[in-house]
């Protein structure tokens, strides 16, 4: 265990009001049986860990912080409930937690009902300019990287103001630095299928680095469509800095364009699920909203 | 239901990357990378990503194996202790403790092969140690 301490500042720090007002309430959720199990983040040798708060344990809920780094929280409490079902699950939520526990609960692979959120500030955003969260923007590229790869703070309309062939080499200069670690798999919330089609032997060939580009990040990407909740992790557990987030946001504008399915809060399963008895496979017009499409397609040659 | 974080560092190799187990009732089930950890801020090699499957093999050796006669027999952990004790001193006295040389390895924990390094260099006498994944 590394003796540095990761950020000096919140050792000793000064407790803020809404932290202690956020113990009290989660003292309370297990001591009234409200939630059996609580996670949430603590001090460990000066990192900010995630960390789960019992009952039996109470006293360890003065220990729990908001914290400043971001762990899958969801992620861990599919882990427990697939060992045990009906355990009450209680959790620290920010946006991106709330929109993956959206698309679980949409998913079966946790029940609501079982699941209690305590909200709290997320990334800095347009909207928000104060955050409590590790995913600050992201750095800026180095020379090398802005005259051949794609920045990750872009958006994904300033990338296409390259012509199709730079784009592609830009895209391909970052899909070859792969190492293939299956981090962006590994870590990411929604990810829960139990084969993967990134480890299909006929998909993608192995022991070859880096994986077959692109086919290996666009299989990735297709499955991103309508799951992805733009949560970032994948794009910070990257050890090659691909722009993974802003490839799954393109990905998703489509989703949203073609099907007006927003991933994260909408309530039904994303038009993609081939199980789902409303997914029709038929073409649909491009960049259309769902409402305006449904009153087209009512033609009066149709009714007839 | 009892689940824990446990920090520790990859035992891979040399870099020294940060992970925590996910524990949950007494069974590791995933490793993930510690964000704050000022070596590998997040991020992992494939090798680290997995760190936890050998625990749970089923190819993992549970208890020891004595060869004998051409096979391997099952045997209790006193019996195989003493037999390699016996068979080390052996060879020590006859050849010098630099005649044994220690393998350690990526699959035990950080602590073990520091111990691993303190038997070889207190108990045994000898500066051999290696480790399979000597970066």
């Amino acid at each position: 265990m590394s003796e540095i301490r990761a950020n000096p500042k919140e050792c000793n720090r000064h407790v803020p009001f809404e932290e202690m007002e956020m113990n009290a309430k989660v003292k309370r959720w297990l001591e009234d049986g409200i939630v059996d199990l609580f996670l949430g983040y603590k001090m460990v040798m000066g990192h900010p860990l995630p960390h789960c708060f019992a009952k039996d344990k109470i006293e360890e809920v003065d220990d729990l912080i908001i914290g400043t780094s971001r762990y899958s929280l969801e992620k861990i409490a599919t882990h427990i409930s697939a060992c045990k079902t009906d355990i009450k699950i209680g959790m620290l939520a920010r946006d991106c937690n709330q929109r993956a526990l959206n698309v679980l609960y949409i998913w079966n692979q946790l029940d609501p009902e079982n699941v209690q959120t305590v909200n709290v500030n997320c990334c800095p955003s347009n909207l928000k300019e104060h955050g409590d969260c590790s995913y600050l923007e992201p750095e800026t590229p180095g020379i090398y990287k802005q005259q051949v790869g794609v920045d990750n703070t872009h958006r994904p309309q300033d990338v296409e103001i390259y012509d199709q062939q730079e784009r592609l080499s830009r895209w391909m200069y970052e899909f070859q630095k792969c190492i293939k670690c299956y981090g962006c798999r590994n870590i990411c919330p929604v990810c829960f299928c139990q084969e993967c089609s990134l480890e299909h032997k006929e998909l993608i060939e192995t022991g070859a680095l880096p994986p077959e580009v692109p086919v290996f990040h666009l299989v990735r990407a297709v499955h991103m469509a309508g799951r992805c909740i733009d949560c970032g992790l994948c794009e910070d557990a990257c050890p090659v800095d691909i722009p993974l987030r802003l490839l799954y946001r393109k990905v998703n504008e489509i989703v949203v364009n073609i099907f007006n399915y927003e991933t994260g809060s909408s309530t039904n399963q994303s038009p993609f699920s081939i199980l789902g008895d409303k997914v029709t496979l038929a073409p649909k017009p491009l960049h259309i909203k769902r409402a305006e499409t449904t009153n087209s397609s009512i033609s009066p040659q149709e009714k007839n | 239901m009892d689940c824990k974080f446990i920090p520790s560092i990859c035992s891979y190799c040399g870099t020294g990357c940060g992970v925590l187990f996910e524990v949950i009732d007494g069974k590791i089930v995933s490793t993930l990378p510690m964000k704050t950890h000022p070596v590998n801020e997040g991020k992992l090699c494939i090798k680290g990503w997995n760190l936890h499957e050998h625990v749970n093999s089923f190819l993992r050796l549970k208890q020891p194996l004595i060869k004998a006669f051409g096979r391997f027999i099952k045997a209790d952990w006193d019996e195989a202790i003493q037999l390699a004790a016996d068979r080390f001193r052996e060879i020590i006295e006859k050849y010098g403790p630099d005649a044994v040389g220690l393998l350690v390895s990526a699959k035990i924990t950080n602590e073990e092969n520091y111990l691993a390094q303190k038997f070889a260099r207190a108990v045994i006498g000898t500066n051999n140690v290696d480790h399979c994944a000597r970066l």
